[in-house]
């Protein structure tokens, strides 16, 4: 694959992946991992015990690898993609934030998502609002930060 | 398990971090002291993967916690060459970032391993 050459008179966007980007590559791949880790233990270990926290757990899971892949590739579908990807999950993790406090019994075991990311730090509250930043961002050309 | 190896690799883990964030607010790259700090918590979280598989069989609770703990111990030797390798190729401070990030995440997943650990009492 072709690497993005760094020209900024460009009228391309820029790479999701360069500067700040890369922390937050980092960061979706953290979570991503952490994600998909508590997700398969769930759902191979006692997935009977709360079905719909655990199916959430997974979706999530997915979500993040796709943002995470999205954003590392950074290229013009990959932007798109990751749109999708980092709007759902804002969607995901305010409604299953709020869900978690109101339908309490819909939610006997934790998800990523529960009471807003609050086991993760509320990383995952966070980030997708940075992500949106970024990506809004980036596809202006000129790098106004470094 | 082992205390005094997760002090070290706590340790190390929080050297790094704050060598990463002191690194980063002075715009200052990937370096030798950064190197070997990054070495050293990586032979730990190594020698951490081993001892924790040799002794899997005695980590108290449930299937689901030894799952975790495996997961756990195998994970972290991934995090720091990972980090180090992103930021020998991102030649900006951002990468100091990306090296934070995963030194604060060995800390955290340390001290995750030691608290199944020490669910035995």
């Amino acid at each position: 694959m072709a690497e993005v050459t760094p020209a900024s008179d460009h009228d391309a966007p820029r790479s999701t992946r360069s500067g700040p980007g890369v922390v937050l590559v980092a960061v979706y791949g953290l979570l991503a991992l952490a994600a998909t880790g508590r997700s398969v233990l769930q759902i191979t270990e006692y997935f009977s015990r709360a079905p719909l926290a655990y199916g959430l757990s997974a979706v999530a899971a997915v979500i993040y690898v796709v943002a995470t892949v999205a954003l590392a590739r950074g290229d013009r579908t990959s932007r798109r993609v990751a749109l999708v990807a980092i709007s759902v999950e804002l969607a995901g993790v305010l409604v299953v934030g709020l869900s978690s406090y109101v339908a309490k019994d819909a939610f006997p075991d934790k998800t990523v998502w529960s009471h807003f990311g609050s086991g993760y730090g509320y990383v995952p509250l966070v980030l997708p609002v940075l992500g949106l930043l970024w990506l809004r961002r980036t596809a202006r050309s000129s790098p106004d930060w470094a | 398990m082992l205390l005094p190896l997760t002090v070290i690799v706590f340790v190390a883990a929080l050297l790094l971090l704050a060598l990463s964030g002191w690194y980063a607010a002075r715009s200052r790259l990937v370096d030798d002291r950064l190197l070997l700090v990054g070495a050293v918590l990586e032979l730990g979280v190594l020698v951490q993967a081993v001892v924790a598989l040799v002794h899997l069989g005695s980590v108290p609770g449930d299937d689901a916690e030894t799952a975790t703990f495996a997961a756990y111990a195998l994970t972290l030797p991934f995090l720091p060459p990972v980090a180090v390798f992103l930021s020998l190729k991102e030649k900006t401070r951002w990468s100091m970032g990306v090296v934070a990030v995963a030194a604060f995440a060995v800390a955290v997943m340390t001290a995750r391993l030691q608290q199944i650990w020490n669910l035995g009492g």
